[in-house]
């Protein structure tokens, strides 16, 4: 019977209750839609990360990590590889070749990563395949292919079909030149990574470096993010003197930020919260303030105070309540809706390729955050009721029912 | 053992730059199915005498014993569940919870009582039964006349099983026809049921029903008089 009356007080001022509702509902709405959109900013960072190179766990030699020359490649590289994809768990993996070298074009010459693949393998693992303005992913039958990142082509002035040169350190320490043809132009979220990666077919670095097959990198991808702690657990145990990192490791700035994210959107909501707790507090102290000589007849009728307090703090939870699920109701809705279609971002796309994002972000809440909430609404709304609850319970009965 | 006793009691308020003795050491005794009525001019100390005997206001000096107990020195916590379950109030302006429907203003005293659902909606439907409104048990306040409203505060007061209950200045409000229903009606429920009633009141109607006049001037008793049946 507490709770019902304290439901019918909320509506005893249809107005002021629902505007007190609605400005609730709406910046609940406001907070949950901005907080799924930094989200999704985050989850597109390390998505596009993820997609474009990192994968999920990556293998080196130890050394290779202190010093990335070309002697430190994986012993036995293949069989490591061959072991790895046979790991329950793990989707798929491709072994490259990594030299740092110069790419040269006749008007300028920049630091790059050759990035030796096996192509067939490499695009079940990226997605830079997909990520082609110009050309094909090495469908031709050029003698020395290359694939370049856009932002290179436009420093070095090359494009589709140029002739480009690279150089770099042998195994004996000798320098190797070698002219390539580019037979595509790629272009990622990452300007950074565009001008800084050229991929070339493992085959034909073999036969310029004049070597055995020699891999530095396995990227291994998994069938689910969920899996990463227990195969990389696995794999480490498995290979104890190699390198075995996870894309936190290998790009904690990128984990870092995404983390972030999440944090700014407690943050956001405490704010909003914040503001919100104000008006609340207005609105009780004023259905307080109206009710005096009502409360007091309460208390002298024999309604202990703790009782008139958990009035107060009911009808405030109420109120507080019936707002949040409005605004759940319609940020939820807009969520799932932007979710599904995207927000496009394209008008923003060079702020948010130097953040390593896609253009187009997918908004989204994680499970949480729906729990963590209400539990936050229901912290805002008692702290809301102490102070009009505080004056409810410091109603003097006589004073109230004869002067109020 | 009396029901009520009031000994040397006081009660001066501090709230003015003159402090006002609003009841001045007045002792009296009230005894079972009394219909007493308290009567004075305004501000002679009627209401304040009324909150004093009901717990309602400390006094500054004196007791006030119900059933032997003394009320004046219990806590606030002791002395509200005193009120709830010793003393029934009817107040001037009815004073009812506006959300709620005459039923659930009966039932919610014996909510606080802690007496189940069921046994406190069929006291609620008796009570309203006894003060007439068998008709009007689902209508709120706002839908009641001032007479139904204030009967539905009687039945309020009774809800608790009180000792006694406190009728302060309870026909202000009303006309005189629905003014003499409801005294009829405390009338009756004193017979019947052995209700103690005492009330403060100017009102010559509530003063030829009574069958004791307490006169207060100046916050002292002026006289007490029983008046023969």
């Amino acid at each position: 019977m507490l709770a019902s009356l304290a439901w019918k007080n909320v509506w005893r001022n249809k107005k002021r209750s629902l505007i007190m509702i609605l400005a609730i509902a709406l910046g609940l709405w406001g907070s949950l839609l901005a907080g799924a959109i930094w989200m999704g900013w985050g989850e597109s960072m390390v998505n596009t990360a993820i997609d474009r190179d990192l994968s999920h766990i990556q293998i080196h030699n130890q050394k290779y990590l202190q010093n990335k020359e070309i002697t430190n490649f994986i012993p036995d590289g293949f069989r490591v590889l061959k072991e790895t994809i046979s790991v329950p768990g793990v989707k798929t993996a491709s072994g490259r070749t990594l030299i740092e070298g110069m790419a040269a074009s006749p008007i300028s010459t920049f630091g790059v990563k050759i990035v030796g693949i096996l192509p067939i393998e490499e695009k079940k693992v990226t997605n830079i395949h997909t990520r082609l303005i110009e050309g094909k992913y090495f469908e031709s039958n050029d003698r020395n292919p290359i694939i370049i990142g856009k932002k290179l082509a436009d420093r070095l002035n090359l494009k589709l079909r140029s002739k480009i040169i690279i150089s770099f350190q042998g195994l004996d320490g000798s320098l190797i030149y070698a002219a390539f043809r580019i037979v595509g132009i790629y272009k990622t979220e990452s300007a950074l990574f565009d001008q800084s990666n050229v991929f070339v077919q493992q085959a034909n670095l073999f036969r310029l470096l004049n070597t055995e097959p020699i891999i530095h990198e396995i990227a291994i991808r998994l069938q689910s993010s969920r899996l990463m702690p227990q195969i990389y657990n696995e794999v480490k145990t498995k290979y104890p003197n190699l390198s075995v990192q996870t894309w936190k490791e290998i790009a904690p700035e990128i984990a870092v930020t995404s983390a972030a994210m999440e944090s700014f959107t407690y943050l956001f909501l405490s704010i909003i919260l914040l503001a919100l707790l104000f008006g609340i507090t207005n609105t009780m102290l004023m259905s307080v303030m109206e009710r005096i000589r009502e409360l007091g007849v309460l208390i002298a009728v024999g309604m202990k105070r703790i009782k008139v307090f958990t009035t107060i703090l009911l009808e405030t939870i109420m109120l507080s309540l019936t707002g949040a699920a409005g605004g759940f109701a319609i940020g939820g809705i807009t969520i799932a809706y932007f979710s599904y279609t995207g927000i496009d971002f394209s008008a923003f796309a060079s702020t948010m390729e130097s953040f390593g994002a896609s253009p187009t972000l997918y908004p989204f809440l994680p499970m949480s955050m729906y729990i963590a909430l209400p539990l936050m609404i229901v912290i805002t709304a008692s702290l809301s009721a102490a102070l009009p609850a505080w004056k409810a319970v410091h109603i003097e009965p006589a004073t109230a029912v004869r002067i109020y | 053992m009396p029901l009520i006793e009031v000994k040397n009691l006081s009660k001066t308020y501090n709230t003015t730059a003159v402090p006002v003795q609003a009841v001045k050491n007045v002792n009296l005794q009230i005894e079972k199915q009394e219909f007493t009525a308290i009567v004075g001019p305004s501000g002679s100390g009627k209401t304040t005498l009324l909150n004093l005997i009901g717990g309602l206001d400390k006094p500054t000096n004196g007791s006030v014993f119900i059933e032997g107990k003394d009320i004046s020195t219990l806590k606030s916590n002791a002395l509200t569940e005193f009120r709830l379950h010793h003393i029934g109030f009817v107040f001037q302006a009815y004073n009812l919870i506006p959300v709620f429907t005459a039923k659930e203003n009966v039932e919610f005293i014996m909510l606080l009582q802690g007496i189940p659902k069921a046994k406190r909606e069929k006291r609620a439907i008796e009570l309203l039964n006894a003060v007439g409104l068998s008709d009007r048990m689902y209508s709120r306040p706002s839908q009641l006349s001032g007479g139904q409203q204030q009967r539905v505060a009687v039945a309020r007061a009774l809800a608790s099983h009180p000792n006694f209950v406190l009728a302060d200045e309870p026909t202000a409000n009303l006309d005189s026809r629905t003014a003499e229903s409801l005294l009829d009606l405390m009338d009756q429920l004193n017979k019947d049921y052995s209700m103690t009633f005492i009330f403060s009141t100017h009102d010559p109607k509530v003063i030829k029903r009574a069958r004791r006049i307490i006169t207060l001037e100046d916050g002292a008793i002026k006289s007490d008089i029983t008046v023969a049946n």
